[in-house]
């Protein structure tokens, strides 16, 4: 019960965070607090979260995925080349960019889990093979397709809104309850809490550690993907590089989501709650016309602080 | 769990030597294949063998990544990981090209108060990993960061300036003079491996609570291999600033990742307690090798990155395949 209380503690402390951010910003900038900017800023940190979907799963059992950045990218580009702008094509669209997240995560799970290579090692790898592929498939996305457009329905989807709410945070709100529900109740779960808590006693008592390490690689190039494909629904055109700044904003919003960096800790509500943190901070010093160089140091700092007010390891 | 070397009595079999140097081993087996490769695709390519020109080449672009690498492998020999490598190689680049101006003289001073800067970077990585009881990932995560806003803000644009004696005396175009340094690196590896210090660096590698038992400083060397690290970036940065003979405050984020490649392929374990410099310094050729084997070979650059991706994982099951095999046997 104490770990419950840990970690429940975690997450309001994300939640929290993220709230003081808000409040911070309307002070600094008046109208920060307002409908549409806390939407628009919403919306942003939802592609974070999603992305972060993925990697909490991988975080969970102790591993990394390095691998999102051209995930993401390649997914993007897929997306736009194969629907060409069309809404007629937008199914098989998004079912090739999902099915190559996962294809992509099966390969990294498939590498670490049967033949014991580092996570580390694996997903940068992937990454590597992924952005060779991507590059050279599309000329460097000079391709004649490569200039389409996102099909309509993914753009209203990245753009429009439901009763007030815009579609990119139902979704995330679906995605929110479908991962927080798997890994609270079901028995997938309690499986990837076992795991990353201790393997071999998860072994022993009959979870195939393979079977799930791959799984839990494979949603997590799904997820990238799908945030791949929203990210290039919200810009429009796929463009280089589009992925490379969730590398390290997934792992980060993961980490003072509360989750463990070893593993077997914490909670996608908390993770989500430090993906709206990370991108209200970096809102708010857009707001305050900061320099690149402030921003890049401030989220440093706050990511330390907020690690050391909460993330110690309190294991002994 | 194979025992720490330092631990066992000095002079014994060969095949033990073996085992516990399998990974230095394989690295120096994958360095001369690497080799191979280039001589066969250079020698097809140019009808001639390469010569100066291509061996000072091949070592002035390798020697930045060969510091980094170094550097990393203290940390990872802690079971910890650096990602702040690349910010800390930025902010030194864009030090040095800020403040060198025009003598040498002033260059070399203002070197040895860059080396200074990066043994602080190292060191707050250090006190937040050893006394904040945060894991090394998400600190360095975090000062990677920070110390790439602090070399935007040293160098907001590429330039500055580097003096030609400086560059001649850390590059020199004309002959692979900059292998001195990497002679004088292994050098004092090689003194630091049998300090107290070095021993303790792999004792908490191998098992951190049981070095913690034997009455092993963890807090004190986890510092002292951080703020080595940080200091061997910073000299990374600087030998990349004479190479370009300017300053540019983003060329050094790609170290971070290329330097964990490099210790990896150089047989350093991201487990700890497992691994040498001399296997990252090979670990870096390899991965300089690679690239010009590639370029040599007209593989178009689009497709680069593939091309090392799927050299990186073959190389290491490969390595893992073949050192399993020969510890089995053993």
């Amino acid at each position: 019960m104490r770990t419950l209380t840990v970690d429940t503690r975690r997450i309001l402390y994300a939640i929290a965070a993220a709230i003081g951010l808000f409040v911070v910003g309307e002070m600094a900038h008046p109208g920060f607090l307002s409908g549409p900017s806390v939407a628009s800023i919403l919306v942003i940190a939802s592609f974070v979260g999603l992305v972060a979907a993925g990697q909490c799963f991988v975080i969970l059992i102790g591993g990394i995925d390095l691998s999102v950045p051209w995930v993401m990218n390649a997914a993007a580009i897929l997306l736009t080349t194969t629907s060409l702008g069309k809404n007629t094509g937008a199914p098989e669209a998004i079912a090739a960019a999902l099915g190559m997240g996962v294809a992509v995560g099966v390969a990294n799970g498939i590498g670490i889990a049967l033949f014991g290579i580092p996570a580390v090692v694996m997903t940068l790898a992937a990454n590597g093979i992924v952005e060779g592929l991507t590059l050279g498939l599309s000329g460097g996305f000079t391709c004649s397709s490569c200039s389409s457009y996102a099909p309509p329905l993914i753009q209203t989807l990245a753009h429009g809104s439901l009763l007030g709410i815009p579609d990119a945070l139902w979704l995330w709100a679906f995605v929110t309850a479908l991962v927080s529900g798997a890994l609270a109740v079901t028995r997938f779960g309690r499986a990837t809490y076992a795991l990353g808590t201790n393997p071999l006693a998860a072994t022993l008592a009959g979870i195939d550690a393979r079977r799930m390490t791959i799984l839990l690689y494979a949603l997590c190039g799904g997820f990238a993907a799908l945030g791949g494909i929203m990210l290039v629904g919200f810009g429009g055109q796929a463009s280089l590089g589009l992925g490379d700044p969730y590398l390290f904003t997934s792992i980060a919003a993961v980490v003072i989501g509360g989750v463990n960096i070893l593993g077997g800790r914490g909670n996608y509500l908390g993770v989500a709650a430090g993906a709206v943190s990370l991108t209200v901070l970096v809102s708010v010093l857009l707001a305050l016309s900061m320099p690149d160089y402030v921003r890049s140091i401030a989220y440093g700092v706050v990511i330390l602080a907020l690690l050391l007010a909460y993330g110690r390891e309190n294991e002994r | 769990m194979q025992p720490d070397a330092a631990a066992l009595p000095r002079g014994s079999r060969l095949g033990h030597a073996i085992g516990q140097n399998i990974g230095l081993i394989l690295a120096g087996a994958i360095l001369a294949l690497a080799v191979a490769g280039f001589l066969l695709v250079y020698s097809i390519e140019q009808h001639r063998l390469p010569g100066n020109f291509e061996l000072t080449s091949t070592v002035n672009n390798a020697i930045p990544l060969v510091f980094a690498a170094v550097g990393q492998s203290f940390v990872v020999l802690t079971r910890g990981i650096d990602l702040s490598v690349g910010g800390v190689v930025d902010l030194a680049n864009a030090l040095a090209a800020v403040t060198m101006g025009k003598s040498l003289g002033g260059a070399l001073l203002w070197s040895a108060v860059i080396l200074a800067v990066g043994a602080a970077c190292g060191l707050v990585n250090g006190l937040l990993v050893a006394f904040g009881r945060l894991q090394p990932i998400v600190v360095t995560l975090a000062t990677l960061s920070i110390y790439q806003g602090l070399a935007i803000r040293v160098l907001p644009a590429p330039g500055g300036a580097i003096p030609p004696a400086y560059t001649n005396l850390l590059v020199n175009p004309n002959a692979p003079w900059a292998l001195v340094y990497i002679g004088l690196l292994v050098l004092a590896w090689a003194g630091f491996r049998r300090s107290r210090t070095g021993v303790d660096l792999y004792a908490i590698g191998n098992d951190e609570a049981s070095a913690r038992a034997l009455g092993v400083n963890v807090l004190r060397t986890k510092i002292i291999a951080y703020m080595l690290d940080g200091a061997l970036a910073a000299a990374a940065g600087l030998f990349l600033a004479a190479s370009a003979t300017a300053g540019d405050a983003t060329t050094g984020n790609s170290y971070t990742l290329t330097s964990i490649v490099a210790v990896v392929l150089g047989g350093v374990s991201l487990f700890g307690g497992r691994g040498s410099a001399a296997g990252a310094i090979a670990g870096a050729f390899i991965t300089t090798l690679i690239v010009n084997i590639l370029f040599f070979s007209h593989v178009n650059p689009l497709y680069q990155s593939f091309y090392e991706g799927v050299f990186l994982i073959v190389a290491v099951v490969l390595g893992g395949a073949i050192g399993g095999a020969i510890r089995r046997r053993r």
